[in-house]
Order: C-alpha cells, then sequence, then structure tokens
C-alpha cells in the first residue's frame, strides 16, 4: 500500500480541494446551520457518518452487485435510495440520543439526503475508479473538510453577532462575504502539494 | 430490464426493512396531542402562521409557544373551535391542560 499517496490524497481533499470552499458544495448546510458552532459541529459529523456510511454501502453495491449484473447504468438511482435510508436512520439515532440537537438541525437534518455532497462522494468513488483504500480516505477526507469549514465559519458568525456591522449587512449577507473571503484564504493552500 | 426491475425491488424490500426494525428499537415517545393536532390542522403546510408546516404550528400550540389556534390562517372557525376545544380539554403527560383561543 502507497501510504505518502494516501496522505497527499487526504490533505488535498481535505484542505486543498476543499468541498465546500473550492468545489462550492454543500452551501445549503453551510449557511444554514453555521449560526451556532455546537450545531455547526452536530452537522458535521452527522455529514461525516452518512458520506461514511453510505460510501462503503454504495461502493461494495457497485461493486458486488450492479457490475455483475451489468446494471452500471443504475447507479444513480441506487445510490439516492441508498443515501434517503441512511439519512433516516441518522434522523432516527440523533432524535433518540439527543433531541436539542435534532431541534438544533431542525429541516437541515433530513435536507442531508438532498445535499449534493453525499452523491458526489459516492459517484465520484466510482467515476474516479478508486481502489478500496483510496475510497476510504476521500471519502472520510471530504466530509471532515466539511466539517473543518462549517465549524470555523460558525465560530467566525459567533464573533459577527457581536460586531457593529451595517444594518443592511447585518446577518446573511455578511456571511457570504465571509465565505468569500473564507474561500480566498483557502485558495492560498494551492501550492501546498 | 427485468433484472433492474428485481434489483431495486430487493433493495428497497432490504432498506425498508432495515428502517422498520431501527424505527422499533429508536422509537421516541412523542405527545400524542401533536399528532392529533396536526391530522385537525388543514395540513396545506402553507407557513403562513411562520412555522415550517402543520407539525410546527401544533407543536407550538401543545407546548404554549402559540395560544391562539387562529394563528393558521387558512383553517376553517368550526375547525379552530374543536382544536381549541381538544387541547382546553386534554391533559397532557404531565398533567397540565393547554390554555388556547380559538
Amino acid at each position: 500500500m502507497d501510504w505518502s499517496h494516501l496522505f497527499v490524497m487526504f490533505v488535498t481533499f481535505v484542505l486543498i480541494n476543499n468541498v465546500i470552499l473550492n468545489q462550492f458544495l454543500g452551501m445549503c448546510p453551510f449557511m444554514g446551520v453555521s449560526k451556532k458552532s455546537s450545531s455547526a459541529l452536530g452537522m458535521g459529523l452527522a455529514v461525516t457518518f452518512v458520506i461514511v456510511a453510505a460510501s462503503l454501502v454504495t461502493y461494495g453495491l457497485y461493486y458486488v452487485v450492479l457490475v455483475p449484473l451489468k446494471l452500471e447504468y443504475m447507479d444513480l438511482i441506487t445510490f439516492i435510495l441508498v443515501i434517503a435510508a441512511l439519512v433516516q436512520l441518522v434522523e432516527m439515532i440523533i432524535k433518540k440520543s439527543s433531541p436539542s440537537l435534532y431541534k438544533a438541525l431542525g429541516v437541515y437534518l433530513p435536507l442531508i439526503t438532498t445535499n449534493c455532497v453525499v452523491l458526489n462522494v459516492t459517484l465520484n468513488n466510482i467515476i474516479n475508479e478508486f481502489t478500496f483504500s483510496e475510497m476510504l480516505v476521500y471519502s472520510t477526507a471530504i466530509p471532515l473538510g466539511f466539517t473543518l469549514v462549517i465549524y470555523i465559519f460558525s465560530t467566525i458568525r459567533e464573533r459577527l453577532e457581536a460586531c457593529e456591522t451595517l444594518p443592511s449587512w447585518k446577518g446573511n449577507p455578511i456571511a457570504l462575504i465571509v465565505a468569500g473571503i473564507m474561500a480566498l484564504a483557502f485558495s492560498g493552500l494551492l501550492g501546498l502539494v | 430490464m427485468l433484472t433492474a426491475f428485481v434489483m431495486m425491488l430487493v433493495l428497497g424490500a432490504i432498506l425498508g426493512l432495515g428502517l422498520g426494525i431501527a424505527d422499533k428499537f429508536l422509537s421516541v415517545e412523542a405527545d400524542e396531542r401533536v399528532e392529533k393536532v396536526t391530522s385537525m390542522l388543514p395540513n396545506y403546510n402553507c407557513g403562513s402562521c411562520g412555522y415550517a408546516g402543520c407539525s410546527g404550528l401544533a407543536e407550538a400550540l401543545v407546548n404554549g409557544e402559540v395560544t391562539v389556534v387562529g394563528t393558521c390562517r387558512p383553517s376553517k372557525p368550526d375547525v379552530k373551535q374543536a382544536i381549541a376545544d381538544y387541547l382546553n380539554n386534554t391533559p397532557g403527560p404531565d398533567g397540565n391542560c393547554c390554555k388556547v383561543k380559538p
């Protein structure tokens, strides 16, 4: 196994090809659940769990069921089915274990189903013809990058609440500008690898 | 073509069964009044009450966040009265009734 290749891949997908700031996927929870750092962290963990589980299941499903049956063209619809079921499961688990987090995430929890990051990761695993270890690294690096950025962003937004801004910029407009500046800052990491 | 249908059917059945079992283990005790009020509301999910849907308003009514059923604009006057009567006369798990106006 080529560890250095996997490590480079990990760093690339956490920091450089960051799923939010570089690929602009998953903007809905990024703007919606980033008002409080605790709920942002909860969202990040929920997305991480869904992505890792969905990647494992869909990767197995694709190579064990779809390829032998020559049903490769069915990948999109089966993956959506698996993701929807997994999100339901996560919703049940969070509702049972942490009602306060369930309330804080609100409508954004079932919306993980339509979060393009999840489908993006599962489809990219197939399109890029990743090996099993590459798939594992990819499907943990992407949600970790997501969690990292949404957490940093939520801490900035908590500070912003206390700052004086132009009345017309208060709330979402200033948050969008901050997101843009964060994307600029992260683009500085391009020369890392 | 047929294999695709069968595959989707089997996959759906497996996932549905899994979720059904998970629901048994992870079910949460819910206040039955919320469900009852939700079914009495028009269920347009129009959002004119300020909540995301009818279930949101039903929960707010039961919690006491909202005390006027008239917050739901599309519902008919007799339905509003029925919901108010139901909530004023049905005690919750803690034994207290809500005080709401139609």
